[in-house]
């Protein structure tokens, strides 16, 4: 088969006006840098959101006895009553490849009050060797250090700090109910004020070792609210979750394992409606580039009113008019992807390895519980991309339609004499 | 100004009790108000024993109470050894608790107020805002007649639209022949009954006929309850405003 001229004809219009050529490609190729950027900064900052979602405080996975969520009851620790080995859990925990850290936990509720003033607080028992490990929350301490094992010493948020006029030396009183109903209280000594900047758990959460708040509510040392698990990579978890769960029998030990996508459903949902929104750029941003193409194409084809007269009364068929003028749109399409490419892949490889700050513009923000770092961060999203270059090629194909129908309608006699 | 009408008026009333218990009386404001002074009177000491039983736990208390009006009391712990010396006093809204452990005196923050007091099924809220039932609630008279084989009014307590209260509906039963609360049933805001409190064990003590037990029961756990039990109970003891102070708190025994 003879091979048709009109793709060739197409792609040699694109050097008639090469000023105008280039403009109009340009066009498209920001248009598509546009895109790409977008979804890759949303998908940063889902990204952003997630990890620290999952990092600041909790982890990617937590493990609980089986009716320890919702309620949070003092008395559903793992094991249940009897508790159970918290070394052996740990290093079978440890033992997953996915996992870089994994921490015990124990939480009550209680009074803390610095003899002036008394607030509700949180407490919470941590392991100081292996927490920081884990969360981000106590890694960087507003004043003091980490409280140490059987000393009495306890960590508040910087908003407990403040509401009860207590730094670090001073003394505070907490209170609580005991397991076994009476009430616990005894004095601490503040070693350290953090900060987490999530205002309602820095006014609430004191920190103790967990063997000192097993001992201020009178829990055995192997009865334990909490393991929080750190994955490397948020997405992850699911897998890991299922593979722990599997680990340490927790179906047959009452024994719950939920990653981060089934405790913070918002976030999954937050992460979803984020991603929803990248038909919307794609969308608006080829709409508006569509009709900078169109309107080109429609100056292009005008004045070759007479070319176009010629081929029709030289026996062209307007179908062959039609296929000229979709290959030069075609032929800038794939001009513009070309440009937007090189545009679009070296910054976002960049960005995406060193993400400027956007501090100086924003400051930081708290979005669902996480608190947000502005910067450029970018994501990479080959799916993204893909219909992105899509809908740039059928952008330019679309917006040609108009004037290639006007083209091929072109009256050969009238036009060629001048009418 | 509606307060004070409503003290004059049980005032009224329990003078007309003393001569004639059983004089028709149907003035609900003022039955809830005597009901609610029952155990007060002007002054009052006492000892009670406490009894929790919870899904996980029960505990046994005694404590030493003293009270002053509506607006004062002090309770402070005997036993359990380990909790002895804790003390608990309510000045108007505000509850402070003295740990004899740490010796510190520890204000209850508002925030806290609906928080169980000594681990019971009480509130501080109960504490503080029990006495005045007649300043937060609308009063009616809900039935009146015999149940059981025995004459009562019902009285149906409903929250004044500015009032600052967790109950939706409060009901009490209150037997005629005496005056004695039978029982209250607290409703939360969807009308669901949250817990009841059952009066048992009438008798005279310190000169005037009271429940000696109360029984809280929250409905959501059934086999749960706290148990109060007055020992002893003496009434028109000498006590002024200024034994009620943190200073006493703090004293302990």
């Amino acid at each position: 088969m003879r091979e048709r001229p009109w793709p060739r004809i197409g792609w040699r219009n694109l050097a008639r006006n090469r000023r105008r050529t280039v403009l109009t490609a340009l066009g498209l190729a920001v248009g598509f840098f546009a895109v790409v950027f977008m979804i890759g900064w949303v998908r940063g900052i889902t990204a952003e959101l997630v990890e620290n979602a999952t990092s600041l405080v909790s982890g990617q996975i937590e493990i609980h006895h089986a009716e320890y969520r919702p309620d949070r009851s003092l008395y559903d620790t793992l094991g249940g009553r009897e508790g159970l080995d918290v070394e052996a859990l740990l290093r079978t925990i440890d033992a997953d490849e996915a996992v870089t850290a994994a921490a015990p936990r124990v939480y009550a509720g209680g009074l803390v009050s610095s003899g002036e003033a008394t607030s509700a607080g949180m407490f919470m028992g941590i392991d100081p060797e292996r927490e920081p490990a884990l969360t981000r929350f106590l890694d960087e301490l507003v004043a003091g250090r980490l409280p140490e094992p059987g000393r009495f010493e306890v960590l508040v948020g910087d908003e407990m700090a403040r509401q009860l006029g207590a730094g670090v030396g001073d003394e505070l009183v907490l209170v609580g109910s005991a397991a076994d109903g009476s009430m616990a209280n005894d004095l601490y000594t503040v070693a350290g004020v953090f900060r987490t900047g999530l205002v309602e758990f820095d006014a609430r959460t004191a920190v103790l070792t967990v063997g000192d708040l097993q001992a201020l509510i009178y829990l055995d040392p192997d009865r334990i609210h909490e393991i929080a698990v750190a994955t490397a990579d948020p997405a992850e978890a699911d897998a890991a979750a299922a593979r722990l769960a599997a680990a340490i029998d927790a179906e047959g030990r009452e024994i719950d394992v939920a990653s981060w996508t089934v405790l913070n459903p918002v976030l999954v949902d937050y992460v979803g409606l984020a991603e929803s929104t990248y038909w919307i750029f794609i969308v608006i941003i080829f709409a508006i580039a569509s009709f900078g193409v169109a309107n080109t194409m429609l100056m292009a084809t005008f004045e070759r009113r007479r070319e176009f007269a010629v081929m029709l009364a030289l026996g062209a068929t307007p179908r062959a008019v039609v296929g000229t003028v979709l290959s030069e749109a075609l032929a800038i399409g794939v001009l513009s992807l070309a440009f937007g490419s090189a545009l679009a892949f070296p910054l976002m490889v960049w960005w995406a390895a060193a993400p400027p700050s956007l501090e100086w513009l924003f400051g930081s923000v708290t979005l669902q519980g996480a608190l947000i770092e502005p910067s450029l961060r970018v994501g990479h999203h080959p799916a993204g991309w893909f219909w992105a270059g899509l809908g740039l090629l059928l952008t330019a194909f679309f917006a040609a339609l108009y004037p290639a129908a006007k083209a091929a309608r072109v009256p050969p006699a009238d036009t060629l004499s001048g009418l | 100004m509606r307060r004070r009408f409503a003290r004059i008026l049980a005032l009224a009333a329990a003078g007309g009790l003393a001569a004639a218990p059983a004089a028709a009386q149907t003035d609900p404001l003022a039955i809830i108000d005597r009901v609610d002074r029952l155990l007060r009177g002007d002054s009052s000491r006492g000892v009670a024993t406490m009894e929790v039983v919870t899904e996980h736990w029960e505990r046994e208390m005694t404590m030493e109470v003293w009270s002053l009006g509506t607006d004062y009391s002090l309770v402070r712990l005997r036993a359990p050894r380990r909790d002895a010396g804790t003390a608990t006093l309510m000045a108007g809204d505000d509850i402070w608790n003295y740990l004899p452990k740490v010796d510190r005196t520890i204000k209850i923050p508002a925030s806290m107020m609906g928080g169980a007091w000594m681990g019971s099924h009480f509130t501080n809220d109960d504490l503080v805002k029990e006495s005045r039932l007649v300043d937060d609630f609308d009063v009616e008279l809900a039935f009146e007649g015999d149940r059981d084989g025995a004459a009562v009014w019902e009285i149906r307590l409903t929250p004044k639209p500015e009032a600052a209260v967790v109950w939706g509906r409060i009901d009490f039963r209150i037997r005629k022949a005496d005056s004695m609360p039978l029982w209250a049933r607290y409703y939360d805001e969807d009308g669901e009954l949250a817990r009841t409190m059952e009066y048992s064990a009438f008798a005279e003590m310190g000169g005037r006929l009271v429940p000696g037990v109360m029984d809280m029961r929250p409905a959501d756990k059934p086999e749960e309850r706290t148990t109060f039990r007055y020992d002893e109970l003496e009434f028109d003891v000498d006590l002024a405003p200024s034994f009620f102070s943190l200073r006493t708190l703090q004293r302990g025994r």
